[in-house]
C-alpha cells in the first residue's frame, strides 16, 4: 500500500489556522510595540496578542500530538539527502519556535511590572506562569525575556521566509507536488502534480 | 460594626433632656437611618487606556445618624468591602484586589467618616470627614443632596479623588499614562428612619 501523498484534513486545518494566527501575531507585535504607550489601541492589541499567542500554543500542542500519531506523507525521493535533512531541521525549528514563543510571551507577561491579569478573549482567565510573578528581581528577568521574545520573532520571520520560499520552489521550480500536499481539500481542483515516486 | 449612638447613650440623653430644659450642648435625640442596600448604589468611575469605565462596590455598610433639625450633629460612617469592587470587566476585576491597587489582603476595607453636615442651600449639604483607603487617611468633604420624604431619605453625591493620594496604583501605575489619576466615587442611597 502506498502512503498517502497528502496531509490529512486535520493536519491541513491546524497548519493554516496556525499560519493565519502567526501572521496576525507578528503584525500585532510589530504595531503594538510602536504605538503610544497607554493608548486604547495599544492596550487592546496587547490583549489580542496574548489571546492569539496562547491559541497558537494550544494549536501547536495539538499539531505535535497529531503529527506523532499520524504519519505525515513522505518527502519526494527526488529530494537530495541534504534537502531532506534541511526540511526536517527547518520544521523542527518552526515547531520549536511555535512552542517557545508563546511560552516566552507568557513569561514576559508573568514578570511584567504592570502585573496585568490575562483574560483570553476577554473571557477565559489565564494565570501567570507559576513562580515568575513572585521573583525578587522580576524586572531584570522581564527585560531578558522580552529580548528573547523579540529575537524569537526575528528568528521566526527568517525561518518562515525559508519555509515559504522552499514551498514555492517545490511548486514552481521543482514541480514535485510538495506544496499541494498542504493545500486545503476545497481547492483541490488541480490533480496532485506527482506522488514523489 | 460600631454604632455611634448606643442604646444606653440614647437613654441617657433622653433622660437628660427630660430632666432639664437647659440649653446644654448635648446631642439632639438620635435619628438613625437604615440604608436599603437593594435600592442604594455605591460606585466609582475612572479611565484606563483611554477608555472610561465604571464599577460598583457590592458590599458596603453605612451608619447614619442625622436629624434634619440639627445637621451639624450628624454623623456618618461608611465602610466598604474593597474585595467587592466589580467593573464587569474580568481583567480589571482580577487586577483591583492586587497589591498594586486596592491591596485587599492588607487593607480589606475603606472607610468614610463624617461629622456634622453643612447645609449648602436647598437640599444640598456638605459632609466634611475623613476618607481612609489602603490605610491612608485624608480629609475629604463629600457634597451631596438630600431629599426627605415620609421617613425615607434619598441622598445622592459624588466625590472626585486622585487615586495616588491613597496609593491606589503602585509602581508603574503611579503614572497617569495608562490609568487616569482622577477617579469619581458616586453614591445614590435610600435610607429609612429607624423607629
Amino acid at each position: 500500500m502506498t502512503p498517502s501523498t497528502r496531509y490529512d484534513t486535520v493536519a491541513i486545518t491546524l497548519h493554516w489556522l496556525s499560519a493565519l494566527a502567526i501572521v496576525a501575531l507578528l503584525a500585532m507585535g510589530w504595531i503594538m510595540t510602536d504605538l503610544t504607550p497607554g493608548s486604547s489601541l495599544q492596550f487592546s492589541l496587547y490583549q489580542w496578542h496574548k489571546s492569539v499567542g496562547i491559541t497558537v500554543l494550544a494549536l501547536t500542542v495539538l499539531r505535535l500530538a497529531w503529527a506523532l500519531t499520524h504519519r505525515p506523507p513522505p518527502l519526494p525521493t527526488s529530494m537530495p539527502a541534504w534537502e531532506q535533512l534541511a526540511a526536517r531541521l527547518g520544521h523542527l525549528g518552526l515547531y520549536g519556535l511555535l512552542f517557545a514563543m508563546p511560552l516566552l510571551g507568557w513569561a514576559v507577561v508573568s514578570t511584567s511590572p504592570f502585573n496585568i491579569p490575562t483574560v483570553l478573549y476577554g473571557a477565559l482567565p489565564l494565570p501567570h506562569l507559576p513562580g515568575l510573578a513572585e521573583l525578587p528581581d522580576k524586572k531584570a528577568v522581564h527585560e531578558l525575556l522580552k529580548d528573547g521574545h523579540e529575537l524569537g520573532a526575528l528568528a521566526l520571520v527568517g525561518l518562515l521566509c525559508v519555509h515559504i520560499a522552499a514551498a514555492l520552489r517545490h511548486h514552481f521550480v521543482l514541480r514535485d507536488g510538495v506544496l499541494m500536499r498542504m493545500v486545503p481539500p476545497l481547492t483541490r481542483a488541480a490533480p496532485p502534480l506527482g506522488d514523489g515516486g | 460594626m460600631s454604632r455611634f449612638v448606643s442604646l444606653p447613650l440614647v437613654l441617657f440623653v433622653l433622660a437628660a433632656s427630660l430632666a432639664t430644659t437647659a440649653t446644654t450642648p448635648t446631642p439632639a435625640l438620635a435619628a438613625e437611618w437604615t440604608v436599603d442596600p437593594a435600592r442604594s448604589r455605591l460606585g466609582f468611575a475612572g479611565a484606563a487606556a483611554g477608555a472610561p469605565f465604571e464599577g460598583t462596590f457590592r458590599r458596603w455598610d453605612a451608619t447614619i445618624d442625622f436629624d434634619p433639625a440639627h445637621p451639624e450633629q450628624a454623623r456618618a460612617l461608611v465602610t466598604i468591602d474593597m474585595a467587592s469592587a466589580a467593573t464587569g470587566d474580568r481583567q480589571k476585576d482580577q487586577a483591583l484586589p492586587e497589591a498594586d491597587w486596592f491591596d485587599i489582603k492588607s487593607h480589606p476595607r475603606a472607610e468614610f467618616e463624617a461629622t456634622g453636615f453643612r447645609p449648602a442651600g436647598g437640599s444640598a449639604y456638605e459632609a466634611p470627614g475623613t476618607l481612609t483607603i489602603r490605610g491612608i487617611r485624608r480629609p475629604a468633604t463629600l457634597p451631596f443632596t438630600l431629599d426627605l420624604k415620609d421617613g425615607t431619605a434619598h441622598a445622592v453625591g459624588r466625590l472626585g479623588l486622585v487615586r495616588t493620594d491613597f496609593g491606589v496604583g503602585q509602581g508603574e501605575w503611579t503614572s497617569p499614562q495608562f490609568v487616569a489619576l482622577e477617579v469619581t466615587v458616586r453614591f445614590d442611597l435610600i435610607a429609612t428612619k429607624r423607629r
